[in-house]
């Protein structure tokens, strides 16, 4: 039952103006788009509690919708504050790592 | 006359059992000084209650010694208590550099009595010691502490009272024993804030967290505002007990706060008439536990009347009554507490945290 090893973050910081870029402790370094992680957002808000059903509506979301500030969430995840006012949600290291897999521009440097 | 570098290379023997590192590469050689054939140092331990202090001044005394030319050898003993690095980039409470919070999943199991004489146990080591009652709804470690004051606010918030050298916070020093605390979520997490951020705490070096029962918002709110050096549970032998307890190690796994270890309290009775053993709830549950679950076993409390007399006198047992059974059992989880505390701090420098840039 100890911790089973998954990858965690080592750097989270820019990739440009918008996006997020994670580098993670297996050598990955992912982008993630700024709208595409907002639409994400895994809050009670955003997605029903019981069936997993996404409550958040693309329209309306802003298009250039992007991160003000990222804080770490104890040992486990990130909260993201956004320029639409949004911040209940909480991103942990595995929704992270899983969303990096649905990402086109996956890449492994090492 | 001996040179500094056969000093270092003849200490390179000396292994930290628990670290499987050598201390100079640990860096806890400290001042070197050599006149002629004596040799004096100085070892800073991570913790002033390293269970193998004593063994590792002798270990170091005898490499000394074997170098040619060396007939007079002192070694002075000091620790100093590594913050969890993590915790570094905490601005929350700056002067503490561990938190260890004590939970059991299951309540009654003594969890309030266990970390009481943890944090007690500790700071007779001579290390820097808090304690924060956590559980709002029972809040019963000033009952056991023999703290019957009101804290005082200070420049800069609540100055705690300290009771055996350990600094104490409770609900209960804002309670009247006729009033409850009947409270929802986003309270408790203001509570937890408070008693973090609000309290001027100082210098700490293990600050303990003696948890409500659960799995509940509390639990939830400390994971979430500080990165924690890592939990001990507490449990009795029952399966019971331990089918609960299970879930609080799921819990704080699933927050990624390490684990510590497991406490097994009320392992045993022994008669004080006959001197016979009784096993009332079963016993070495816990041990068994933890060897399943793959994470430490900390060590076992017997029941014991004085116990129970002692903690709900104001007086723990490892103050009232030092060489009992019980206490003696809490010195030892204490110290196998800290080097537990010594071991995940030590493997997290070489694993480096988080960065966030953006």
């Amino acid at each position: 039952m100890a911790t089973p090893q998954i990858p965690t973050p080592v750097e989270i910081g820019r990739a440009n103006q918008h996006d997020v870029k994670i580098r993670w402790n297996d050598g990955r370094e992912i982008i993630y788009p700024a709208r595409r992680l907002r639409l994400a957002c895994p809050c009670a808000a955003c997605v029903e509690e019981m069936t997993g059903r996404r409550m958040l509506v693309e329209s309306a979301v802003p298009a250039e919708v992007h991160p003000l500030s990222i804080h770490a969430v104890g040992r486990y995840a990130i909260q993201i504050l956004w320029s639409d006012g949004h911040q209940t949600g909480i991103y942990t290291w595995e929704r992270l790592y899983e969303m990096a897999g649905q990402l086109p521009n996956s890449k492994i440097e090492r | 006359m001996p040179t500094e570098d056969q000093v270092l290379q003849a200490l390179r023997q000396v292994i930290d059992p628990d670290l499987h590192r050598d201390i100079v590469t640990l860096g806890f050689v400290k001042d070197v000084a050599i006149c002629e054939g004596a040799v004096k140092i100085t070892l800073e331990l991570t913790t002033p209650a390293c269970p193998v202090k004593d063994r590792l001044k002798e270990e170091a005394e005898q490499a000394i010694r074997s170098i040619p030319g060396v007939d007079q050898v002192n070694v002075k003993m000091d620790a100093q208590v590594r913050p969890t690095l993590a915790q570094m980039g905490s601005m929350m409470i700056p002067g503490v550099r561990n938190v260890v919070p004590i939970g059991s999943g299951k309540g009654g199991v003594g969890k309030s009595t266990v970390s009481a004489n943890i944090a007690v146990a500790l700071a007779q080591t001579g290390a820097r010691v808090g304690l924060m009652d956590a559980d709002v709804y029972g809040p019963s470690i000033p009952t056991i502490m023999g703290i019957t004051d009101a804290p005082k606010p200070g420049e800069k918030g609540i100055i705690p009272i300290e009771a055996y050298g350990v600094k104490v916070i409770s609900m209960g020093f804002f309670l009247k024993p006729d009033q409850a605390v009947v409270w929802r979520g986003p309270m408790l997490t203001k509570m937890i804030d408070q008693f973090l951020g609000g309290v001027e705490w100082g210098e700490i070096d293990y600050l303990i967290v003696d948890l409500p029962p659960g799995t509940g918002d509390i639990h939830l709110s400390l994971c979430q505002r500080i990165p924690l050096s890592g939990a001990a549970i507490v449990s009795t032998p029952q399966d019971v007990a331990l089918q609960v307890a299970q879930k609080a190690v799921i819990m704080f796994n699933q927050l990624k706060t390490p684990i510590l270890g497991l406490i097994e309290n009320m392992s045993y009775f022994v008669c004080p008439h006959c001197g016979q053993r009784e096993n009332i709830f079963d016993t070495g549950g816990a041990r068994r536990a933890a060897g399943r679950m793959n994470l430490p076993f900390l060590g076992e409390i017997p029941l014991a009347t004085r116990l129970r007399e002692t903690s709900d006198s104001g007086r723990p047992i490892v103050v009232s009554d030092p060489k009992s059974p019980a206490a003696v059992a809490f010195q030892q989880i204490a110290r196998a507490l800290a080097a537990q505390v010594s071991i995940r701090n030590a493997e997290e420098t070489a694993a480096e945290p988080v960065k966030i840039t953006f």
